[in-house]
């Protein structure tokens, strides 16, 4: 078998070879100068034609414009996409500079998560945020935002948001979508937001108590804009119920959370949007755990969240001058037990209600100043005989904070804000705390959501 | 539960009743809505998210927008970015009929001849988009070319009534076209007109009627004037005055008539849209008071 191959490409190989060699006669030569010769000429008549062409384009072209005294527009057909980049990107650096009076800021009557606790004393930058996002085809839009945050001494990437949104042209009923994946769900005002977009440096003693920040599980969620007259849009979602203030998940705990709201502009340059939400679930297997760990509720609770916001450009340009009203109320029941650990209360039966609120105001004065006033308060439960002295005592007192902020806005991709709010989460004691704070973006342009 | 359902099917019979015997067209700017109103006429419901007194770039997506963006058939903006910061987020909302891409999505700037476009883009140079300068509609060639697109994708969209827009773009284009050759008669003293802008808003009307732009009151596009920017504006002029400084309705006067006084130029405010000022009612408005107020200026 090898050897006849052998044979046969040395047959190949000789008989090329011979080839060549006849290749050298003059006749060949001969033939070759009259084929270079042809295409010579074809090309030249070629070039010669395009120049004549080239010549009449450019006649026509100054006849037109000699005809018309004024610049008239070609019309161009080139497609522009919003997106240079595919995905696109953008980059959140914050930083705060924090001074505290008190050494302490515990909220006595809550279990207070991690996140829910007060920021860092001293110089320290805030969550850095990395976001991808794009259509990822005509039917789905996808979107990633992770965070890098110091924990316990090392820089850890956060997942805050990873979902994939079904686009218009999934065919589903016109304002019907669905998002799954790991969002800030639709709870209230704040909680679909950055944290970076907020008025205020920190959150609201709402947010910190009942939502350790933001509630970001992981799930499904559908969201319906209804063919009302006026804005009115309705959605809900099942989740994993992983995330405070839920239970860490073993996959058998749920979650659920139902929405509806509405809105509408009055005259050309006020507008506003009323919502009411609630969001319920279980505590089941490891139980919501809050301050370090120590505090362990195990049971169900509803979150009942209203929020108001108003929005009002006093000369009709918002870039010019603004004022935001915006407040949020939440009032949760649980039913099930807590345990507070570290004063060794043992497991105590609770079923009982706390609520809470914020409200806030915003004035822009100037097109890159503004001024705001915030103030939180929260009404803790009736601390069951089982709990007294405990984390969940709130010894009959309501914590409350007030809040002033102003800030300065560069651009629309760089702040500057400095902060004093004035604390007491517990009888006698009042921490004054200072901020100053950056909040940068980088690469994608942002959109303004209401 | 069941009271819920009555409420739902009931919310249905109320708004399934009102729609879809005319085209919806939400427009982002007044100066689309009205061009709407010159080609749809009576067979369309126009909605502009903007009025004259607001800068198009910085607006929220309010709730009310929302809700004109899901029952749009048409969406008809400038483009080029200018709506960047809101519109996406309605798009998300609105019917797969007005998606990029289909007919019932219309960005003038994606058949006019974009100025400004720049290839390279960086943030220092201010809120610059490398998609070019969007304020299209200010040289009355683009509204024509926008027009006949415009013409084009309601035929398309509303094909029963197909001879109707027809025969309205050919009475808008004859009237259109007759004032284009007046305006363009009556302003050839502005030629050469020495103005200071406060923003990149008038480029195409600057272009068109071949104004000089000597200064831009804005530092950089977005960025507002500071007090040592407008001192060197003061050097600059030291010499020889401009012939007016333009601003639109929404841009803050403080700096033009500061600067106004000290060089003896006169700040003006063009009506830059349509309802700009009391007299600009429609287009054909809009273009005959401007070109009146630069002259006016001019002779000043």
């Amino acid at each position: 078998m090898l050897k006849t191959k052998l044979a046969a490409s040395a047959a190949i190989v000789s008989l090329l070879l011979g080839n060549s060699v006849l290749a050298e006669s003059d006749k060949d030569i001969d033939i070759l100068r009259t084929e270079i010769q042809n295409m010579k000429q074809v090309y030249e008549k070629r070039i010669a034609d395009m120049e004549a062409k080239l010549v009449g384009v450019q006649k026509k072209r100054n006849q037109t414009s000699v005809s018309n005294g004024k610049k008239v527009p070609i019309t161009s057909t080139r497609r522009i996409f919003n997106n240079s980049f595919n995905p696109s990107i953008g980059l959140i650096l914050n930083g705060t500079y924090s001074n505290f009076s008190s050494g302490s800021s515990e909220i006595p009557g809550f279990g207070i998560g991690e996140e829910g606790e007060r920021g860092k004393e001293g110089a320290a930058i805030g969550e850095s945020e990395m976001n991808f996002s794009a259509s990822v085809d005509d039917k789905f839009y996808g979107s990633l935002t992770s965070a890098i945050v110091r924990e316990d001494g090392s820089d850890i990437i956060e997942l805050e948001e990873a979902y994939l949104q079904s686009l218009p042209g999934l065919g589903l009923p016109t304002g019907l979508s669905l998002k799954a994946g790991r969002a800030l769900w639709t709870l209230g005002y704040l909680n679909e937001h950055h944290a970076h977009t907020d008025d205020f440096a920190d959150r609201p003693l709402t947010h910190r108590a009942y939502l350790n920040k933001a509630y970001n599980d992981d799930g499904l969620a559908t969201s319906y804009v209804l063919p009302t007259n006026f804005y009115s849009e309705i959605g809900g979602g099942v989740y994993r119920a992983d995330d405070f203030p839920f239970g860490t998940g073993d996959g058998e705990n749920t979650a659920w959370s139902a929405y509806a709201r509405i809105g509408g502009d009055i005259g050309n340059n006020q507008s506003w949007r009323l919502g009411g939400y609630l969001l319920s679930g279980d505590s089941k297997s490891t139980g919501r755990k809050s301050n370090e760990d120590a505090v362990i509720f195990l049971g169900e609770s509803d979150l009942y969240v209203t929020d108001l916001r108003y929005v009002w450009a006093p000369t009709g340009n918002a870039r010019d001058k603004e004022v935001i009203f915006q407040t949020e109320y939440f009032w949760r029941s649980e039913d099930g037990t807590y345990q507070d650990t570290e004063n060794s209360t043992g497991i105590v039966d609770f079923d009982d209600s706390s609520d809470g609120l914020y409200v806030q105001g915003v004035y822009k004065f100037a097109p890159r100043w503004r001024a705001g006033l915030r103030y939180s308060r929260l009404f803790p439960a009736d601390v069951p005989t089982g709990l007294v002295g405990s984390n969940l005592d709130s010894a009959n007192f309501d914590p409350r904070a007030y809040a002033v902020m102003m800030d300065w806005t560069n651009s629309e991709f760089s702040r500057v804000r400095l902060q004093y709010n004035h604390e007491k989460l517990k009888d006698g004691q009042t921490d004054k705390q200072f901020m100053m704070q950056y909040v940068i973006s980088i690469g994608a342009h942002g959109a303004h959501k209401y | 539960m069941r009271l819920f359902k009555i409420i739902l099917i009931g919310l249905f019979c109320v708004t399934s009743n009102v729609a879809h015997s005319m085209v919806n067209i939400f427009a982002c700017e007044p100066e689309w809505e009205a061009l709407a109103k010159e080609i749809g006429g009576g067979k369309v419901k126009t909605f502009s998210a903007t009025h004259a007194m607001q800068n198009p770039h910085y607006i929220r997506a309010r709730p009310s927008l929302i809700n004109k963006a899901v029952k749009a058939d048409i969406i008809f903006c400038s483009g080029a970015g200018l709506e960047v910061g809101w519109l996406p987020l309605l798009l998300q909302k609105a019917s797969g009929s007005v998606q990029p891409g289909t007919e019932g999505y219309l960005m003038a700037s994606d058949f006019v001849k974009v100025l400004e476009k720049t290839m390279v883009a960086d943030r220092t140079m201010g809120d610059v988009h490398p998609e070019g300068n969007p304020h299209v509609h200010l040289n009355p060639h683009n509204i024509f070319l926008v027009a006949k697109e415009l013409t084009k994708r309601l035929e398309l969209i509303d094909a029963t009534n197909k001879s109707f827009y027809r025969s309205r773009f050919n009475s808008f284009t004859l009237r259109w076209r007759e004032s284009i050759n007046q305006w363009e008669k009556n302003s050839s003293d502005l030629k050469g007109m020495q103005v200071v802008v406060h923003h990149k808003t008038f480029s195409y009307l600057i272009d068109w009627l071949e104004l000089i732009e000597v200064a831009s009151l804005e530092i950089k596009p977005g960025i507002p004037a500071t007090a040592s920017h407008l001192e060197g504006l003061l050097q600059q002029f030291k010499t020889k005055s401009p012939d007016a400084i333009i601003r639109t309705p929404f841009d803050p006067g403080n700096s033009s008539i500061w600067l106004s006084e000290k060089i003896n130029s006169p700040a003006i405010v063009l009506p830059y849209t349509i309802n700009g000022d009391a007299s600009s009612v429609d287009l054909f408005a809009l273009f005959e008071n401007s070109i009146n107020l630069l002259k006016g200026a001019m002779n000043d």
